[in-house]
């Protein structure tokens, strides 16, 4: 089904990203103890510019997160837990405004359906 | 790439630091057992992590075929337990002896004691025991807050659902 308009479109790729930017962050967490484990991320906001503008692009994006050669502790583990659950508050918050924008969003196009 | 991956990872999570917590508790009980099953004194324990791919169907029928030599019946409850495939995490693969060796404390009335008047005490000091079980506990609480953070997501989602 294609989505009614671009912004709707690129509201839910969007959502997409972030819901799958938090299972990447939450792996880097559970495995904060985990030796020789690399962390990861997801920039999915990359992604969402090169398919700006093109609903059925977006619709078909998908994420690949990108393994981060960074070390931090010395059983080669590269994971910070205070760093790590920073970028979950923020990618929490950031998944809540989206929601927020898409339900603003369906209100306005109820409202001008008169429903 | 399931709806509650972020929960079932930070689930995963929790389980490890519980049994690294455990075999903590197991060190420091142990600090001062100077006999064992096997003999000697106690040999402290060290919990082994892995992180867990992200599953493909290829590992889940792995995981679901299990070790060849199980019997029939016992085949059968494991193969649906394993036949879903793992959304990623860390697992435990094994609790191991700490190699260190053991400590020799002069104390020439313990019973066990040698000749000399020396006993071998286990290699566990109880100062790494508890720094490690800090780490631990900090450990299980980001998960806990991971699991939070991905509960409000999928809260926030189903707000839009009302009208």
């Amino acid at each position: 089904m294609s989505s009614l308009d671009g912004t709707q479109a690129i509201l839910e790729a969007a959502m997409r990203g972030a819901w799958q930017r938090q299972t990447v962050l939450t792996e880097n967490v559970s495995n904060a103890e985990t030796p020789g484990y690399h962390r990861e991320e997801l920039n999915f906001e990359s992604a969402l510019r090169a398919a700006e503008g093109n609903s059925e692009a977006l619709e078909n994006t998908s994420f690949e997160p990108e393994v981060q050669s960074q070390v931090s502790g010395p059983n080669g583990n590269g994971v910070s837990v205070d760093q790590e659950s920073a970028l979950l508050a923020e990618n929490g918050l950031d998944y809540e405004a989206l929601t927020q924008m898409l339900g603003a969003h369906n209100e306005t196009l109820r409202a001008a359906m008169g429903l | 790439m399931g709806l509650f991956d972020a929960i079932d990872i930070a689930g995963s999570g929790l389980s490890a630091e519980r049994v690294r917590m455990d075999v903590t508790a197991e060190n420091l009980a142990n600090a001062q057992s100077t006999r064992t099953a096997a003999g000697g004194p106690y040999r402290r324990q060290e919990v082994e992590l892995q992180a867990v791919p992200p599953g493909d169907f290829g590992s889940a029928l792995e995981g679901a075929m299990g070790p060849s030599e199980t019997v029939p019946g016992a085949a059968a409850t494991t193969s649906t337990s394993g036949a879903e495939a793992p959304s990623g995490g860390v697992e435990v693969t094994g609790i191991v002896n700490d190699p260190s060796p053991d400590q020799l404390v002069y104390e020439p009335s313990n019973p066990e004691a040698n000749a000399k008047g020396y006993v071998q005490m286990p290699n566990v000091n109880t100062v790494t025991e508890m720094t490690d079980l800090i780490s631990e506990s900090r450990s299980y609480e980001a998960d806990v807050t991971a699991m939070q953070t991905s509960k409000s997501m999928f809260n926030s989602t189903l707000e839009l659902l009302k009208p």
